[in-house]
């Protein structure tokens, strides 16, 4: 088994891109990897507290609660790029991490395969 | 005791998104790094700009006076401050009808004694070789 | 190298993917990349899929597209998410996001 560190800096709501990290995690600890997610810019908010489900937008939040769970998996926002959003520590979900950008590297050092998805 | 190498290809043209400047400052925060890693490990970044990717690094940016913003440029020059590994490819820089006097090819107004590199587009594909991990951006 | 090169859109920029070589190249498609799989524009398949015979399309965003399996250039495999790990962890060493 083997660890894949993602970045993602899509948005929560739009590009469905965000949704594809997500689900590439649970596609991967489903299979017995261990996954690190480190989100930031945009993709910051997939980490905020109190999503609530619209038939319109994507909702990960049901599924991020059920891969910290499997103690596989680690996610963890930019500090910065949250708090330029205006969106703070206590509004954090559950389970993420809130960190600098040397995390992301830190978490690459020691990753099998490494996936950057840029992009809005 | 190990060196995690990883590459940093900007691609995208600035302002627009978020993408290239997240590429630089992910690429500075490797000063940073040892604070999570054991003695003696660290990650070596390289930083490559590449197609459209290439304009960040045009001279004369002014978004701070404009937008108040962090320029690309100021980002580049940072990233030589930092004595980081920068290559911009040539044949891009060319395709533009650049030169390089146009270009951030070096930080000496702040003191940094790095300087990047107009390198064809080969050996950048070296570096995509050989190091450990590739980002696009 | 071996290189997985996941292209989630269908405007491609040529002037990147164009230049990318590995000794190994694969190409997985996914999101809106997907369209490169099963739209042929003035009745062409797109020159992507002359890049390389390792190509692959993520059956869930082909199907959120309203396009089908049974429809992709036959150079081109279905795959799901867990395919996609596999290939991942298995079949190249280095990927990215284009």
């Amino acid at each position: 088994m083997g660890k894949l560190t993602i970045g993602c800096f899509s948005s929560l709501v739009g590009s469905l891109s965000l949704d594809f990290a997500v689900k590439l995690s649970e596609a991967a600890v489903k299979k017995g990897h261990d996954v690190d997610l480190w989100v930031s810019s945009n993709a910051t908010m997939l980490s905020k507290k109190g999503q609530k489900p619209f038939k319109d937008y994507s909702h990960l939040a049901k599924t991020l609660t059920e891969l910290f769970a499997s103690g596989k998996f680690k996610a963890v926002a930019c500090e910065a790029c949250a708090e330029a959003r205006g969106y703070h520590k206590d509004d954090t979900m559950e389970g993420w991490g809130r960190r600098s950008m040397d995390w992301y590297l830190a978490s690459a050092f020691s990753a099998d395969r490494v996936l950057l998805i840029g992009g809005d | 005791m190990a060196i995690t190498k990883l590459a940093f290809i900007v691609r995208s043209l600035p302002y627009k998104t978020e993408a290239s400047r997240l590429a630089l400052t992910h690429a500075i925060a490797s000063q940073t790094v040892e604070i999570y890693l054991e003695d003696g490990d660290n990650v070596e970044p390289v930083l490559c700009y590449i197609g459209d990717g290439v304009l960040n690094c045009l001279k004369n940016q002014q978004a701070g006076k404009h937008y108040g913003i962090t320029s690309l440029e100021q980002h580049a020059k940072n990233s030589l401050l930092l004595d980081l590994k920068v290559m911009i490819c040539k044949e891009d820089v060319d395709k533009f009808g650049l030169k390089e006097d146009q270009l951030v090819m070096d930080a000496e107004d702040i003191g940094g004694e790095t300087n990047a590199q107009l390198v064809p587009y080969s050996e950048i594909q070296k570096v995509m070789e050989e190091v450990d991990h590739l980002q696009f951006f | 190298m071996k290189l997985g090169v996941l292209l989630s859109d269908h405007k491609t920029d040529s002037d990147v993917l164009g230049r990318l070589t590995a000794e190994k190249l694969g190409i997985i498609l996914v999101g809106n990349g997907t369209y490169l799989a099963t739209i042929k524009e003035n009745g062409k398949a797109s020159p992507i899929l002359d890049k390389t015979s390792n190509l692959y399309v993520l059956v869930e965003d082909l199907e959120s597209r309203g396009l089908s399996a049974a429809n992709v250039d036959s150079r081109v495999k279905p795959v799901t998410y867990s395919d996609v790990v596999d290939l991942i962890f298995n079949d190249y060493e280095k990927i990215i996001w284009l």
